[in-house]
């Protein structure tokens, strides 16, 4: 009986899903200009990156093992994971101020999974240039051919489910300490920014923090070794971390919520 | 009161305001202060790793650099982010609240919102030498010597380029926060003119660029925000450093020209309506 409810509710959740994203695709193109604005705005934010980059390996050579095309990957890849995160999940960095503000009652009264709707139910606009941007990178990179594209959207996904997992676990956060503001933005900060940097210039004092706590390795650096050798092997091991990664934040979730106390808040969503 | 010494007045007790409000919630800069601390700890080992195969570069050495670094991020960090509430205010009207009030619009603002900048430079400052000193070493010697005469010169003009450099933030930002009096969305202008800033002068230093870039950039607002303060601090000499205060002046001054006219034409658009 399990085993034919599953993929029912499997399909069930991914039409809710289909659902929210097109309303939510639909709300942000009410907006166009501001949605254009914020799309290419991104894309010159993370290009003006590049000339910073462009300028230092034109006069070092190369920085802590990488060379221009490795920096380049490396943002590509992280922009594009980063962004589907918040594509697809973008209330995942507002959940800390939601549960804080009694926000979570109008989640709770629905039929589906209390996180997986309330994660769903918005997307970033600035995000949709990150997205993108990742895929101009790749185009303009050197040697890029179907196998090297499938690759990277083969290491995005899970990048991108690493990433939502670690911003709803530190969010999550605001369960167990109230205001968790301040630590939230603190280890999404060092999660993005451990991520765009080689990780030659992390001493090995800190990586041990980068394949853990805060798995900026799991987004950058080892798909950046797998991209390099085009290595199919591991990465069905990267899926395997990422799925134990958003298993463990969705176990803190669902601890927090024990915990949640109703604000008695009268919201709608409409 | 003459009108004059009246006006002062005014602007003093808005800059007076603006700062004990920054003191009284010194805690809510928190984020700020943890954000710049991170982003000096990565550029230090970026530049180590830049620096593995020589010890200088275009005239840097690493630990000029990463001073560099910690001395232009203060304009980011301290006197930063004027444009996103003086837009806001423009698109949702409340400018028509704070025009009608009995001072100058212009002069008011920057005594408010630069005014309670000087908290947060402060803490950042005080916070970049302290990490300097961890990560980078001793604060790099003066192009003229170490005397005494040097340091207190060197201190009291990086302080007032960064006053200057505050001043020109401010008044650029406001200009182009106020075209939101003709454009219903301005966020790109200030992207745009974030990442020059960014570009020129903040990340890395003007003699990085390639030369014909770098000329060509000494000619825009850019180094004025963060490479003057930062270059006094790095390689001070008298000369070098008169000479950018002098143009750092000149720009604040053809910043706040244009500030004013930008107001002048834009406050024309405001329709009041009564309520």
């Amino acid at each position: 009986m399990e085993g034919v409810q599953r993929p029912g509710r499997l399909r069930a959740y991914a039409r809710f899903l289909g659902l929210a994203f097109a309303v939510n695709v639909k709300s942000v193109l009410e907006y166009r200009v501001n949605f254009l604005v914020q799309f290419f705005g991104m894309m010159l934010n993370n290009a003006a990156f590049a000339a910073f980059w462009a300028v230092i390996i034109g006069r070092a050579g190369a920085v802590g093992g990488y060379g221009f095309t490795d920096v380049m990957f490396v943002w590509g890849l992280v922009s594009t994971s980063f962004g589907l995160a918040h594509v697809l999940a973008g209330n995942v960095r507002m959940l800390g101020k939601i549960v804080m503000e009694g926000g979570l009652d109008v989640y709770l009264l629905q039929p589906k999974d209390v996180m997986v709707n309330l994660l769903a139910s918005r997307t970033v606009v600035s995000a949709w240039g990150d997205f993108v941007y990742g895929f101009i990178v790749l185009a303009l990179l050197p040697g890029t051919d179907l196998a090297r594209l499938a690759l990277f959207c083969a290491l995005a996904l899970p990048g991108a489910l690493i990433f939502a997992a670690t911003f709803a676990a530190a969010e999550s956060l605001a369960f167990f300490m109230g205001n968790a503001q301040a630590i939230a933005s603190a280890l999404s900060e060092f999660m993005l920014s451990f991520s765009l940097y080689p990780e030659g210039v992390f001493g090995k004092g800190y990586r041990w923090i980068m394949y853990s706590l805060v798995p900026s390795a799991f987004v950058a650096f080892v798909p950046l070794r797998i991209y390099r050798a085009m290595d199919w092997r591991f990465v069905p091991l990267l899926w395997a971390i990422a799925l134990v990664y958003a298993a463990l934040s969705y176990a803190l979730f669902q601890a927090g919520l024990k915990r949640y106390e109703s604000g008695n808040r009268v919201d709608t969503r409409i | 009161m003459t009108k004059l010494g009246a006006r002062l007045c005014c602007y003093g007790v808005a800059a007076s305001t603006a700062i004990r409000d920054r003191t009284a919630y010194a805690g809510n800069f928190s984020a700020s202060m943890l954000t710049y601390g991170l982003f000096v700890f990565i550029f230090s080992r970026v530049w180590s790793g830049a620096y593995e195969s020589q010890s200088t570069i275009a005239g840097y050495t690493r630990s000029m650099v990463v001073w560099y670094f910690i001395i232009a991020e203060i304009t980011s960090f301290g006197f930063g982010r004027y444009f996103w509430n003086l837009a806001r205010d423009v698109k949702s009207g409340q400018v028509a609240y704070l025009l009608a009030r009995p001072y100058d619009f212009v002069g008011y603002h920057y005594a408010e919102r630069v005014g309670g900048s000087f908290v947060d430079a402060a803490i950042i400052l005080a916070e970049g030498l302290a990490i300097g000193l961890l990560l980078a070493g001793p604060l790099p010697a003066a192009v003229e010597g170490g005397s005494l005469m040097a340091g207190f010169g060197r201190a009291g003009l990086l302080a007032l380029s960064l006053v200057l450099a505050g001043s020109l933030n401010f008044y650029l930002q406001f200009a182009l926060a106020l075209t939101a009096f003709w454009l219903e969305e301005n966020d790109a202008l200030y992207w745009i003119f974030q990442k020059f800033a960014l570009i020129v002068g903040t990340l890395i230093p003007i003699e990085f660029l390639p030369e014909q870039a770098a000329r060509a950039a000494l000619w825009t607002p850019f180094p004025y925000l963060s490479y003057a303060p930062a270059r006094i601090f790095v390689a001070f000499s008298w000369a070098e450093a008169g000479s950018l205060l002098a143009r750092q002046a000149i720009w604040v001054v053809l910043a706040m020209l244009l500030a004013r006219f930008v107001f002048a034409l834009g406050s024309r658009r405001v329709a009041l309506n009564g309520g």
